[in-house]
């Protein structure tokens, strides 16, 4: 029985999610139905309220 | 991004689809369709030699349209994985026709046309959905003529042209100002062309076409075979060169646009199309207005909304900063329309609520704020997962577990659950990250007592 964990799609949340378990230990797939992860947020210049870099 | 794509704990599996999804919560098993990209992950170095040989030029989706790439790219400059991908709907090679430059080009020998999708069978023992949400596409509101004025654009194509990396390099160039831009390169192509034509015959004879042409008009040179050829190339010539000096003395007003208008509640709030509130789009909108202004101190920018929704931590702050700042005027208003005036100017008609009358007002650019919809995607891919939907297409969740889905051991985060901003988006991931675990780890125990 294997104890990874799937994760659909590649933006902000999953990429979140993806980190936080695989610093618990966890193996964590993550699938992205696009060429690169990022997703919306990748497209965007600055974040509110900080404008802090997308990237 | 870098991180997951370096953490050793992370198999990324980017351009791929969920094919099937068997089991029950600690014992999923997964079919993934790794689609071809036709270029060999392990080899690929991502220098990006490849797309500047390759010759088809690509609208590029990741800068909504507003810019090129090639059949062979990279989704963005600095995507994880770099590596490349072809495009089989553009590649000539795989369209059927002779190319094959960027195989010749790639030192790394990572192009592989023959590549097949692959499927992959994974086992795991929780899933996290965050499939992530659509633009609503306003064509759909006739009012606000999205497809037929080139300057209105959508929030996230408005963030593409702010940004240092777009295709404008983060100048506000005005789509319709670049339409032309790109015409007059057009003619300066064929003007290039025309000119070295003419040149030969004015080198052969010394004469100038000019003086040629109005002797031929004038019935001169009729047997003359060459120099009837000579003047039929001036004539082409000048066809081409009236309208370029036309289009160059326009382009000669053109400036950055500096005079901008947002609406907000595009598709949202709008009982057409979504009753939902987006949430995030005001201060979307009051963030790109500051940017704006920071690229240009004297851009002005008008925010018409039903009101401002700026609840977070520090983001009524930001908005009263944005309009003391940053030259932000906040109007309570319903746009009603959208028309063309001279210039390319879009002309903004709407009721200011305060002095009860309706005004007409031009801009030169105007931001449609569109809404959060739910991706096109989420219908297949809930009836492979087997969890159920809202009414508007966003994965259902309880008030009390806001991160489980319907059926146990899948989770669900960002704007797949509910429109949402970034913050919440990753408040809500690690809250989904630790569901996950937790669901894994307790369907663990209940088979090892099970055996026990």
């Amino acid at each position: 029985m294997s104890k990874d964990i799937l994760v659909i799609g590649g933006g902000i949340a999953g990429i979140q999610s993806s980190l936080d378990l695989a610093d618990m230990g966890k193996k964590v797939h993550l699938v992205e139905c696009l060429p690169s992860i990022g997703g919306k947020m990748a497209q965007l210049d600055k974040t509110f309220p900080t404008n802090d870099c997308a990237i | 991004m870098l991180d997951v794509g370096r953490h050793p704990n992370i198999n990324l599996l980017a351009y791929s689809e969920i094919e099937k999804v068997d089991g029950e919560v600690g014992d999923f098993k997964v079919t993934v369709r790794r689609k071809a990209r036709y270029v060999e992950e392990e080899k690929c170095t991502g220098c990006g030699a490849c797309k500047e040989k390759c010759p088809t030029v690509v609208p590029d989706a990741f800068n909504e349209g507003l810019g090129e790439r090639k059949a062979i790219y990279s989704y963005f400059a600095q995507g994880i994985p770099s590596t490349h991908t072809i495009d089989p709907d553009h590649c000539r090679q795989l369209q059927g026709k002779k190319c094959g430059i960027c195989a010749k080009t790639c030192q790394a020998e990572a192009i592989n046309f023959d590549q097949q999708d692959r499927i992959l069978e994974i086992d795991v023992a929780a899933i996290i959905v965050c499939s992530g949400y659509d633009v609503f596409d306003p064509s759909l509101i006739p009012e606000y003529r999205y497809d037929q004025i080139p300057n209105v654009v959508t929030a996230i194509e408005f963030e593409r042209l702010l940004s240092a990396s777009g295709p404008t390099d983060g100048h506000l160039d005005r789509p319709s100002d670049r339409a032309i831009e790109l015409e007059i390169e057009a003619f300066e192509k064929k003007a290039k062309k025309s000119q070295k034509m003419i040149q030969k015959f004015e080198d052969k004879y010394s004469e100038t076409s000019a003086d040629l042409y109005a002797k031929y008009q004038k019935g001169e040179y009729k047997d003359d075979e060459d120099r009837v050829k000579w003047a039929e190339k001036y004539a082409a010539h000048l066809a081409v060169m009236e309208p370029l000096d036309a289009l160059k003395r326009k382009a000669e007003s053109f400036s950055v646009a500096k005079k901008l208008a947002f609406i907000q509640c595009v598709g949202s709030r709008d009982f057409r199309f979504f009753p939902f509130c987006s949430g995030y789009c005001c201060m979307h909108s009051i963030k790109e207005a500051i940017i704006a202004h920071e690229h240009e101190t004297e851009t002005t920018s008008t925010i018409f909304g039903m009101d401002i929704r700026a609840v977070g931590k520090g983001f009524e702050e930001y908005k009263v900063r944005g309009g003391n700042h940053s030259n932000i005027t906040y109007v309570r208003g319903r746009v009603a329309e959208i028309t063309e005036g001279p210039d390319s100017n879009p002309v903004v008609t709407y009721e200011d609520t305060k002095e009860r009358k309706v005004k007409s007002e031009a801009f030169d650019l105007v931001i449609l704020a569109t809404a959060c919809a739910p991706t096109k995607g989420i219908l297949e891919l809930s009836n492979i997962l087997g969890i159920e939907l809202d009414p508007y297409n966003f994965v259902k969740t309880s008030s009390l577990s806001p991160v489980d889905s319907t059926r146990p051991g899948i989770f669900v985060c960002g704007c797949a659950e509910s429109p949402m901003d970034v913050p919440e988006s990753v408040a809500q991931a690690s809250s989904a990250a630790e569901r996950a675990a937790e669901s894994a780890f307790q369907a663990d125990l209940k088979k090892e007592e099970a055996v026990a």
